[in-house]
């Protein structure tokens, strides 16, 4: 703290000194006038004027000698008064010495000595004594405040730390709710773990706010996980109870079919073919609610069926060309997985593309497994809902919130193909629209009973018979070069895909092993084949050497069916 | 026919089979005989491979429909492109010819006896 500086010195007057001649000399001279003045005055007035020069005189001394007198006081008290200022000036001389000292140096030194720690009355005994009573009060309440000042700012400073620190602790509770703690939960919740378990069985923030934000938002998870789970199970079982009627009326068709004749069999078609579109809605949405397809084949497929099966089932399927050159067949457990995931993909492209035109569906086998190829001569798709597209079918996004409206068809494929691990793949087509190639792995091809000479190029669908045995473009267009034979590439000795197939059958949540639907069907199937293949060949199963028993049989029972239904029936074939 | 169990069947439809048509023309009736005059060539779909395979020697409509487990009409929808695109020609079984040609209803009955008894 600095003072101001002493004030300034007062200025050295200098002092008016009458000289004392002066009064000594206006004496005489007086005198001298007032001698001349009765001389100069007539006889007459010689008295009275001897008394009036005297009395004036006398005046003018006493005058003089008073006011020498005063004058000479006056001197007195001016230079004691002088003596005082001198005494005066040096005592504030020292005072502002001490003050500034007190300032500069003692008052500081107190701080610091307040503020390591010793006590207000040490610290003043231990600096310089101040002078003065006034300055060693102010001292001493200087030195009581800054030890209260240095009190509570310890306090203070303790008070910050603690929370500080407590600030550390709170985020970091909150940094290991958000990043572990929550996470966790969340994925208990998903398996299926009820929210009072997971509340204990993980370890939630101390603090009373986190911790009860933590408790609701777990609650309300487990609250919207179990109404989604709820909901999907109601959905999958009572679809599942429409899929066992839509296959029963097909099955139930297909009976009529074969009873009745040509009147009624356009109308059956129909009922058959509204049917099959029903049983793929349903089967598109129990799927999607993690229900099963509405069947199941035990034995394998040939592809033209699994064409077939596929096509029959979209709406426009009289407008899709199949050019199928493989007798590769799919097993059982895979056939229906991918018979939808085909039909899906159908529908698409028929939907997609102008209702005259067709969609043309190309079916080879590769090294790679078979590769079908769905184009379309629509529109092109744009980047964007090319992306989307493949995005969907990438079974990527196995999330329901990620479905939109109507558009779940892309959905279900992505997760058959993620099930099976078919690889589906969207491109622009050579015929001006969209391609789809879909590549069902080796894994999914069951052996086949009988490698004889392969039909290629099979060409059917459509409204009539007339074959385009085109070079499928997907050739030219995707680049798998190479054609392989149509014999099978691989003469495979064990189970077809076991090591394949055991990748999608995961497990439970609960850790659970699970088996794939249809896999001991399909490996019963597989081994039945291998002691038919092992077996030698009990003789040529093909009809040329037919006997005629079988003939009769077989001419019998067509005419019984055909008798019973309304098939023209103007021949007996026997007469009598 | 018996009611099959459901997931034993084909998965192909019917309306799958005939490319959406339910009439036939009349070219054929049950006892028409069909034979094939070439081998089933590429293109084909698998029901005509199979009435060219089968129809190696002059078969009987409604034994083909029994061979082939479809409806009578829509066998004939499948012979009625057959006989379209040549690849099989149908001749009706003349009544004399027939008449004389079948054995004896004594015979049949013998043989119907014969096949019970086995």
């Amino acid at each position: 703290m600095s003072v101001s500086a002493p004030p300034t010195p007062p200025r050295t007057q200098k002092p008016v000194r009458s000289t004392p001649a002066v009064p000594l000399l206006v004496l005489p001279a007086t005198a001298a006038a007032a001698g001349a003045a009765w001389a100069a005055a007539p006889e007459t007035a010689r008295s009275w004027t001897a008394t009036l020069a005297v009395t004036s005189w006398l005046c003018v001394a006493v005058s003089v000698g008073l006011g020498s007198y005063l004058v000479g006081r006056a001197r007195r008290t001016a230079a004691d008064r002088r003596t005082e200022i001198s005494a005066l000036k040096g005592r504030l001389a020292q005072d502002n010495a001490g003050l500034a000292h007190l300032v500069n140096v003692a008052l500081p030194g107190i701080a610091q000595h307040v503020r390591d720690g010793t006590g207000a009355d040490d610290a003043v005994a231990r600096a310089a004594p101040a002078s003065g009573p006034h300055l060693r009060q102010v001292v001493q309440s200087f030195a009581v405040l800054v030890e209260d000042a240095v009190r509570h700012a310890a306090e203070a400073e303790s008070r910050r730390q603690q929370a500080v620190q407590e600030a550390h602790g709170v985020t970091a509770e909150l940094e290991r709710l958000t990043e572990g703690t929550l996470p966790a939960a969340v994925e208990k919740l998903r398996d299926g773990t009820s929210a009072e378990n997971v509340l204990a069985e993980l370890e939630w923030p101390r603090g009373a706010g986190a911790r009860a934000c933590a408790e609701l938002f777990v609650r309300e998870l487990a609250h919207s996980e179990r109404r989604t789970a709820a909901a999907q199970a109601a959905s999958a079982k009572s679809l599942g109870r429409v899929q066992a009627k839509a296959v029963s009326m097909l099955a139930d068709l297909r009976d009529m079919q074969d009873r009745h004749g040509e009147e009624v069999l356009g109308d059956l078609l129909r009922l058959d073919h509204s049917t099959s579109q029903l049983g793929l809605i349903t089967d598109r949405l129990a799927l999607l609610m993690g229900g099963r397809s509405s069947r199941a084949w035990n034995r394998p497929i040939v592809m033209e069926s699994i064409l077939r099966g596929a096509v029959g089932r979209i709406a426009a399927y009289q407008r899709v060309r199949m050019h199928c050159s493989t007798n590769a067949a799919i097993s059982g457990y895979a056939a229906e997985g991918v018979m939808h995931l085909l039909a899906e993909l159908m529908d698409n492209a028929a939907n997609f593309s102008p209702p005259i035109d067709e969609v043309h569906v190309y079916v080879e086998e590769r090294t790679a497994g078979i590769v079908v190829t769905i184009e379309d001569s629509g529109l092109k798709m744009a980047d964007a809902a090319m992306r989307h597209a493949e995005q969907a079918v990438s079974g990527r996004t196995n999330d329901l919130a990620s479905l939109q409206g109507t558009r779940l068809g892309l959905a279900v494929v992505g997760r058959l193909a993620a099930k099976y691990g078919v690889g589906v793949s969207y491109r622009p087509s050579s015929r001006g629209g969209t391609g789809v190639v879909v590549l069902v792995p080796p894994q999914l091809l069951a052996q086949q009973r009988e490698p004889g000479p392969a039909l290629t190029g099979r060409t059917f669908g459509g409204g009539g018979v007339s074959a385009v045995p085109g070079p499928a473009p997907a050739a030219e267009a995707t680049g798998i070069a190479r054609r392989v034979p149509d014999v099978r590439p691989v003469e495979r000795t064990g189970l077809p895909g076991q090591t394949a197939r055991s990748a999608p059958a995961a497990a439970t949540p609960g850790g659970l092993p699970m088996r794939a639907p249809g896999r001991t069907m399909a490996e019963a199937e597989a081994e039945r084949e291998r002691r038919d293949h092992h077996r030698p060949p009990a003789g040529p199963a093909v009809p040329a050497s037919r006997d005629a028993g079988a003939s009769f049989g077989a001419f019998h029972r067509g005419r019984r069916s055909g008798a019973t239904g309304g098939a023209p029936d103007s021949e007996p074939p026997v007469p009598g | 026919m018996t009611r099959r169990p459901v997931d034993t069947g084909a998965p192909d439809r019917l309306y799958t089979v005939t490319g959406g048509r339910s009439r036939a023309d009349d070219s054929f009736d049950l006892v028409t005989l069909v034979v094939a005059e070439c081998g089933p060539s590429a293109g084909m779909q698998s029901e005509h491979v199979h009435i060219l395979d089968l129809c190696r020697h002059p078969t009987a409509v409604v034994e083909i429909a029994a061979e082939l487990a479809l409806p009578i009409t829509v066998v004939r929808i499948l012979l009625g492109d057959l006989l379209a695109t040549g690849n099989i020609t149908a001749r009706h079984p003349r009544l004399g010819q027939t008449a004389a040609s079948h054995p004896d209803t004594a015979l049949l009955q013998e043989v119907l006896h014969g096949l019970r008894n086995l």
